[in-house]
């Protein structure tokens, strides 16, 4: 297993490069947006003087660039990272929450993604050329191009008290209910109830989109093995539809499909932004936009990395699940 | 029969330019053939067609201005509800929906068309560069290219935007252009590396034909394919984008935009006036504009790789 | 009683350019312990023969009349269930160009133990076992069951495509063009190989190729194919040295002759016809230096001119015309 440990160490140093890079790409960003970074992170109140002077000593405003740079990159690393002026919380704990809370959403939408847009990708494939492969795929290429906000504002209306085309029609809450002093994991009942509740119509409003999209690669990543000569040898071998499916068309069609997830990853967490944009779901993407709304100095120099950063692990995660599916990459 | 030499009346022998124009005219005409039989990509098509045109003739079609306050309704501050004069309304400024979306068409067509020119031009330059290079190059190029494409693209545009201060148009249109750039880099860099390999580029090498030479006639032809159908797909997700962005308010404020007609909406209470219309019709209009791009994309894509049309 | 006897088989695909007859009525014998070769230029109908003698067509072809008698049973008619058993537990196949016929993410070991698997009833690990000695029989050595196909190169590919071939004891081997993608030292061995295998195996083989050199050194009976009919047919040595029809003559003609002169061999002059609109009477009389006025207006039916010596020609007296058929051939 010496070239599989190889491979994976160095998998790893590149996204711990990457994630540097997008430190670095971060703080020229942040840096750069108009306005004196330390007025920015003190309320414009009279009473607030010396408090500019000191946040300006504070990042090392007085100092060279480079220096400056330095102090972030330290700071960064011992994860101090200062007090949210919107919030008057640390910015760690902030993030920390409202990652808990994002990653909750996007753990039920993927999960319910990948498990039904495999599913009927597979479908499409095996029925290829007949009406449930024309209707599926026209459907998710409809849903996959849908602008994400746009998608959940329809599904908030079609929820909500206003809209009953039928008796039985749901009524689904369209704003998060978010109580400030727990987090996510608290397994209260009602708690749990509640957010589950809470979280139909967001998690919905991200699959729909993600899920058109991996049956889409399904699909096609499982036509593409269909026509390889090694199906064409396990059928001559004698060995029924079914197992020639499962022992070697499926296993050669998941490793592309779970490279392309990957790739796709970014878009998907944009469009969690969006959402909870939408939703008012305060996780890390609401906080995003609200922070630089605001000009929350403190809480956007790292918001930004902890967006990319997921990014990063997520796509070695999922490295790593390719390196164990698909042998020959261990080689290149 | 045997061994007798083939000589070429001169009559018939040509220049090699207007021999390349021959084979790109007769593939052309065989892949608009393959298009017109795909009904996928007619359907795509039309759908372009169909928004092409209303964009094109915006000013003949639509009744009103895009910020044209129309005179005939409420006093300021109350919009009005679907009549047979507004079919979709007014919003807050008395101005007709119906005419902001014909409008919006000429803002989305032209932002995502020329952002993803932008976007698809950077990312093959530094595609064939990054490819073509190799070496430490070609290390920085993907690293660089790894990292944005890690950062959610909605939050590195977002920044940009706060930086570029979203002084107008080409400031969007600048904004999409660099965030869009990485997949394509990826995708071309890619193909040429795997054109790189074949044969014929090392016998061309051997027979002394200059690295630009090599580039322009074999390696991007050979790549043109791939990046005319990523350029579709490119425009999909750029149109999005700029709606995105308008939703937000980050684009100009002079500037309408189906995203902005949509914030409108919301803002206005669409829904709670009775005019549902208004927030459904500039959506309606982005997901078909992006549902024709995918249909065409798609089946452009089936029809210029070769692996594809096996199936 | 011939092992396998193939009469009048008819193949036709649907193409969106129109209908492919790519077999129009083959006839041919496989004695027990004996390599018949099927020779011919691409795309004449070689494979897509063999191919219909195990069911194995793409979903777009048909047999359209025909029968494949074989071990007493009409293989046409035979149900799916009994197809899937006689396949590789009594006919098996090797594929040319073994790089995709091997299912890249799965151990050698186990795809050659596969049908072992799914036709007797034994325990996967004799199954296992069996299949190192199989590696072993092809001069591989056993301990390589538990690599993947790219950690092979191209002959040992081959081998391994063998070895497979031979797992369940079958009783035909069919070869389609098992040595073309290799270069000729590795040919050379594979071909030994099998050469070996057969005899001491007692194998029957059909060998299908379009290059003559190799057919002539393994096969003791030969078919020459040309837009999907069978030309003449013989022992292997009669054929070659005793060609009787003119696109025989025509390719062995176009072997330059060591000891001969030095002259260019002549071609046939023109190109394969289409099997879409194929010409009218005798396939290949736009080519033939023979023809005359009988030859566009029928078609040569396949006769005996000597004991095991057949020919479709209308230059031999015995040839008689092919009746006329219900699926109409391009109009003159």
């Amino acid at each position: 297993m010496g070239k599989l440990l190889r491979v994976a160490i160095q998998r790893t140093v590149n996204a711990i490069i990457t994630i540097f890079g997008i430190i670095v790409l971060n703080y020229l960003l942040v840096r750069l947006m108009p306005g004196n970074p330390a007025l920015s992170i003190t309320p414009r109140d009279p009473r607030y003087g010396d408090l500019i002077n000191y946040n300006f000593r504070l990042f090392g405003l007085d100092r060279s660039p480079g220096e400056q740079f330095l102090i972030y990159l330290q700071r960064t690393i011992t994860l101090d990272w200062g007090v949210s002026y919107r919030w008057n919380a640390p910015v760690l704990d902030i993030l920390l929450r409202d990652l808990s809370w994002t990653l909750l959403l996007v753990g039920v939408s993927t999960i319910f993604t990948i498990v039904i847009g495999m599913v009927v990708g597979s479908y499409a494939a095996w029925k290829r050329g007949k009406p449930f492969d024309f209707m599926s795929t026209g459907l998710s290429i409809f849903l996959y191009g849908m602008p994400i906000f746009w998608l959940g504002l329809m599904l908030q209306a079609a929820f909500s008290p206003s809209f009953r085309p039928f008796s039985w029609w749901p009524t689904l809450p369209n704003k998060f209910y978010y109580d400030d002093r727990l987090g996510a994991w608290i397994w209260d009942w009602a708690h749990v109830s509640s957010t589950m509740l809470h979280l139909i119509l967001p998690a919905l409003t991200l699959s729909l989109g993600s899920l058109a999209g991996i049956s889409l690669v399904m699909r096609s990543s499982l036509m593409d093995v269909m026509t390889e000569d090694f199906v064409l040898t396990a059928r001559a071998k004698g060995l029924t539809e079914r197992a020639v499916l499962r022992r070697h068309i499926f296993p050669n069609g998941l490793p592309p499909m779970v490279s392309l997830i990957a790739l796709d990853l970014a878009f998907i967490i944009g469009g969690a932004y969006q959402v909870e944009v939408i939703f008012s779901y305060q996780g890390i993407g609401y906080r995003t936009i609200a922070a630089i709304n605001d000009l929350d100095y403190p809480l956007l120099q790292f918001i930004i990395v902890i967006g990319g950063a997921a990014v990063v692990i997520a796509n070695l995660i999922s490295d790593f699940i390719l390196l164990k599916l698909d042998p020959r990459i261990r080689i290149a | 029969m045997g061994t007798a030499d083939v000589v070429l009346p001169a009559s018939r022998v040509v220049p090699p330019w207007r021999a390349s124009l021959t084979v790109a005219a007769r593939r052309l005409e065989d892949v608009w053939a393959q298009i017109r039989r795909s009904r996928t990509a007619m359907v795509g098509l039309g759908i372009l067609v169909f928004f092409a045109l209303m964009a094109t003739f915006a000013p003949l079609l639509a009744p009103y201005g895009p910020m044209e306050r129309t005179p005939n309704c409420n006093a300021l501050g109350q919009l009005c509800p679907p009549s047979n004069e507004h079919p979709l309304g007014t919003s807050f400024n008395n101005e007709d929906v119906v005419s902001q979306v014909i409008w919006g068409s000429q803002v989305s067509l032209f932002v995502g068309v020329v952002s993803a020119a932008v976007a698809s031009v950077v990312g093959t330059a530094v595609g064939l560069i990054s490819g073509f290079a190799g070496g430490w190059i070609d290390e920085v190029m993907m690293r660089f290219n790894d990292i944005v494409l890690s950062v959610p693209w909605l939050v590195l545009m977002i920044v940009i935007a706060g930086i570029v201060g979203i002084i107008d148009l080409w400031g969007i249109i600048a904004v999409i252009g660099l965030t869009g750039w990485s997949l394509t880099a990826r995708v071309i860099r890619a193909q040429v590396l795997s054109v790189k390999e074949r044969m014929f580029v090392e016998r061309a090498r051997m027979v002394g034909s200059s690295n630009w030479h090599i580039l322009w006639r074999h390696i991007f032809p050979n790549a043109f394919p791939l990046i005319f159908a990523n350029t579709i797909l490119t425009v999909a997700i750029s149109i999005i984008s700029e709606a995105v962005l308008a939703f937000l308010r980050l684009s100009p404020p002079s500037v309408i935009s189906w995203g902005r007609v949509i914030n409108d909406a919301i803002q206005g209470g669409a829904l709670i006036n009775n005019n549902a219309g208004w927030l459904i019709a500039p959506g309606l209009c982005i997901v078909f504009l992006v549902f024709g791009f995918y249909l065409y994309g798609y089946a452009l894509d089936e029809i210029l790789n070769p692996r594809l049309r096996r199936r | 009683m011939a092992l396998l006897e193939v009469r009048d088989l008819v193949v036709e695909f649907t193409t969106e350019a129109g209908t492919v007859h790519a077999v129009e009525g083959v006839s041919f014998e496989l004695e027990h312990g004996q390599a018949l070769g099927l020779a011919g230029e691409s795309g004449c109908g070689k494979t897509t023969t063999a191919l219909s003698l195990m069911r194995l067509l793409p979903s777009n072809g048909r047999v359209v009349s025909g029968s494949i008698r074989f071990d007493g049973r009409d293989l046409v008619k035979a149900s799916e269930e009994t197809i899937r058993r006689i396949r590789w537990n009594e006919i098996s196949i090797i594929f040319q160009g073994a790089m995709n016929s091997l299912n890249p993410v799965q151990r050698v070991g186990k795809q050659i133990a596969e049908p072992i698997v799914v036709h007797e009833d034994v325990e996967v690990s004799e199954a296992m076992r069996r299949a190192g000695d199989l590696l072993e029989l092809v001069g591989i050595p056993a301990r390589r069951i538990s690599e993947y196909p790219h950690e092979f190169s191209g002959g040992m590919r081959q081998r391994v495509m063998i070895a497979m071939a031979l797992a369940c004891n079958p009783k035909i081997v069919i070869a389609d063009e098992p040595v073309t993608a290799l270069d000729v030292m590795i040919q050379a061995q594979i071909l030994e190989l099998l050469e070996r295998l057969k005899r001491e195996l007692d194998l029957s083989m059909i060998f299908i190729s379009h290059d003559l050199s190799v057919l002539a050194e393994t096969c003791d009976r030969i078919a020459i194919m040309y837009a999907g009919k069978i030309m003449e047919s013989g022992g292997t040595v009669d054929v070659f040295t005793d060609a009787k029809h003119p696109y025989t003559q025509g390719l062995v003609g176009a072997f330059p002759d060591v000891h001969g002169r030095r002259v260019l061999p002549d071609a046939i002059p023109g190109t394969v016809p289409s099997l879409i609109s194929p010409p009218h009477g005798c396939v290949f009389h736009p080519r033939c230096k023979y023809a005359f006025e009988r030859c566009p207006r029928a078609e040569p039916a396949l006769a005996t001119t000597t004991p095991g010596r057949r020919v479709a020609c209308f230059l031999y007296p015995e040839v008689a015309e092919v009746p006329a058929r219900s699926t109409p051939l391009a109009k003159p």
